[in-house]
């Protein structure tokens, strides 16, 4: 069996009578991978964690797991362990007998056994908590507490729901950190489901973008941040700006795309589709975009505008700008380097953006 | 902000006193008679007696009749229990068709009257050919015990994370494990709750019992039929007193185990 399909999930589809929640998914997950499933709610990620677990039958299609079809098995017997959104720490135990809870069937010596559940709460830095009741856990305990009870199982699988929505954004950034330097440390694949962006870019090595039931895109971050080649992914991650339009000329490696807001622009095209006379969407993400109050000098895509309004955020601003002849609005973002940002908003002159051939995204018209 | 005011004797208060008195003298009447030495239940008090304790030790018919009432209450409570408990985990767990008009069917005995349900099941076994005993009374309390026993479960289980049941077949545990490992401790106040009612119930229910029980008599059905002969009510009130007490020990005992239950419970429902 590869490493790169460590797990394999094959054309799996889930359909609640007319709905179909997950529609015929297929990607595969390499051995110790931190993977992401991002999307907004509704769009199938959590029933696609729920099939790979075993919660769900799927409607057809399978999940390979080290080479083992999963099929009909029930989820006690997959080498899978979750944790719950809302962790499902159990009122009825302690922290000790809750973190041993799966080591029941292992029947290990009491010794061992109290042996294996300190050592878990070493490695989720509560050391000592053996003995407190569940309810006299706080949220970020429990989240700590039901990370251990999965983990002292040794899956070779982790899933985790959602599993930082319900904690404070300071706690959430801290535990991202810790999740992802444990998740390296022990050498286990993760499976994280997400509908924060930026949790999935901060800890996954890939991410699957999801939408209305289907794996859209699947990639490293970076590379579905800069390079998408869809509309919902350029418009869930990030902020972006989109263009309507259509190719003027088609060159090897580039496109001049003609628009309504931007006139003529400069696109990089490695799509061999891609031809004149044809409709597309030009997008470019706000930070690529400098602004400047003389027209830029040289060989650059650049346009005329006005400030219409500039949201001061302290570390940047972002600056709506009003293009042809005010019938446009473009965004761009500009750091607040010695307060440079924070003056913009003064400014009522006429601007200039600029932007290199690099910087837009030529995505087709039809996904949108 | 207002202090509370303070409340000075008034119509309410007479009225909680009245009211109380009429709940609780009675009752108390039952033990103080039962001591007094008169086969009368009747002003004045003629002396303190233990005769009539003696008596009913003695009094084979009546004893039998509390063990036919326990024996009965016993099994009516696990089976009525039983089934109620896993009509509750149908209708709190699952989505099921119908669930409304369901429920609502199997809640029907609670406002049919007893008298009415009584005849029927009197015909009914009667046309089988089914001898009366305490078997037919057991059938008609299951009947109205059920629907208690399911109320009763279905407060108890609902707002039950369901994630906890998948948390323990996640862990590795069979669905039969995860409903002995997680779901019955955490159900168990509610089960026990739901014990003691329908002992109760069934311990208590006259009208059923004395349409279809044969020759053998449950406690109820005794009493009623005691009460033609004076001479032995006293008997009555000292068996009286005694279930007063076992009723009071019982109704502690329940609390308190309600109480150990509730607390870990209502934490783990406090999910964001």
């Amino acid at each position: 069996m590869s490493d790169d399909r460590f797990i394999s999930v094959q054309n799996i589809s889930k359909h609640f009578g007319a709905v179909r929640a997950v529609d015929d998914v297929c990607f595969d997950i390499r051995r110790n991978e931190f993977f992401s499933l991002l999307g907004p709610s509704g769009c199938g990620k959590t029933t696609l964690m729920r099939m790979i677990a075993g919660f769900e039958e799927a409607t057809s299609g399978d999940v390979h797991i080290d080479g083992q079809p999963m099929g009909h098995t029930p989820p006690h017997e997959r080498p899978v362990n979750m944790v719950f959104q809302n962790y499902a720490i159990f009122p009825h135990l302690t922290v000790q007998q809750n973190i041993a809870f799966g080591l029941r069937k292992e029947k290990l010596a009491k010794k061992e056994l109290n042996r294996r559940v300190e050592e878990a709460l070493e490695m989720i830095k509560l050391p000592g908590y053996g003995p407190r009741a569940a309810h006299q856990l706080s949220g970020g305990q429990r989240q700590r507490i039901a990370l251990a009870r999965a983990l002292i199982k040794k899956p070779k699988v982790l899933l985790l729901d959602e599993p930082l929505g319900a904690l404070d954004k300071k706690l959430r950034e801290q535990m991202q950190l810790e999740l992802r330097a444990l998740q390296k440390s022990i050498g286990i694949t993760f499976i994280f489901v997400t509908h924060d962006q930026e949790e999935a870019m901060t800890m996954s090595d890939r991410i699957a973008v999801m939408s209305e039931g289907k794996a859209l895109e699947v990639g490293p971050p970076a590379q579905l941040y800069e390079r998408p080649t869809s509309h919902f992914v350029a418009d869930f991650l990030g902020s972006m700006n989109f263009f309507d339009g259509r190719v003027l000329k088609a060159e090897p490696g580039m496109a001049l795309v003609e628009t309504r807001e931007l006139g003529h622009v400069r696109v990089l095209s490695d799509n061999a589709g891609v031809v004149p006379g044809r409709d597309v969407i030009v997008a470019i993400r706000p930070e690529n975009i400098a602004v400047s109050t003389q027209k830029p000098k040289g060989d650059i895509n650049s346009v005329k505008g006005r400030v219409d309004t500039a949201a001061f955020l302290g570390d940047r601003s972002n600056i709506y700008v009003m293009v042809n002849d005010g019938r446009d609005t473009v965004l761009t973002v500009m750091q607040n380097l010695g307060g440079a940002a924070s003056r913009i908003g003064a400014q009522s002159d006429d601007i200039w953006l600029s932007w290199n051939d690099k910087a837009g995204i030529l995505l087709p018209a039809t996904a949108r | 902000m207002f202090s509370k005011r303070k409340m000075p004797f008034s119509l309410l208060g007479a009225y909680t006193l009245l009211y109380l008195a009429i709940l609780y003298i009675p009752v108390l009447f039952l033990p103080m008679f039962s001591f007094n030495d008169s086969i009368y239940t009747a002003f004045p008090l003629q002396g303190f007696t233990l005769q009539w304790y003696q008596e009913m030790a003695n009094n084979s018919a009546m004893l039998k009749a509390l063990q036919n009432s326990i024996k009965l209450g016993v099994v009516v409570a696990i089976i009525s229990t039983i089934l109620g408990t896993m009509a509750a985990k149908a209708f709190t767990s699952y989505r099921i068709g119908y669930a409304t008009p369901l429920k609502g069917f199997i809640a029907v005995p609670l406002v049919i009257p007893l008298i009415i349900l009584g005849i029927s099941l009197l015909v009914v076994f009667s046309r089988m050919g089914v001898p009366l005993s305490l078997f037919t009374i057991g059938v008609s309390h299951i009947v109205i015990c059920v629907p208690f026993s399911m109320l009763v479960m279905i407060s108890r289980l609902e707002g039950f994370d369901n994630g906890l049941e998948e948390a323990a077949q996640d862990l590795g545990e069979s669905p039969w494990m995860t409903f002995w490992l997680v779901t019955f401790p955490l159900a168990l106040p509610g089960i026990v709750a739901s014990l003691l009612l329908c002992f109760t119930i069934s311990f208590d229910e006259f009208l059923l019992s004395f349409f279809l029980s044969g020759d053998q008599q449950t406690l109820p059905v005794y009493i009623w039929t005691q009460l033609r002969f004076p001479a032995k009510l006293p008997n009555v009130l000292a068996l009286g007193s005694c279930i007063l007490l076992a009723s009071v020990v019982v109704v502690v005992l329940a609390e308190w185990v309600r109480r150990i239950g509730v607390a870990p419970a209502e934490n783990g429902a406090d999910k964001t």
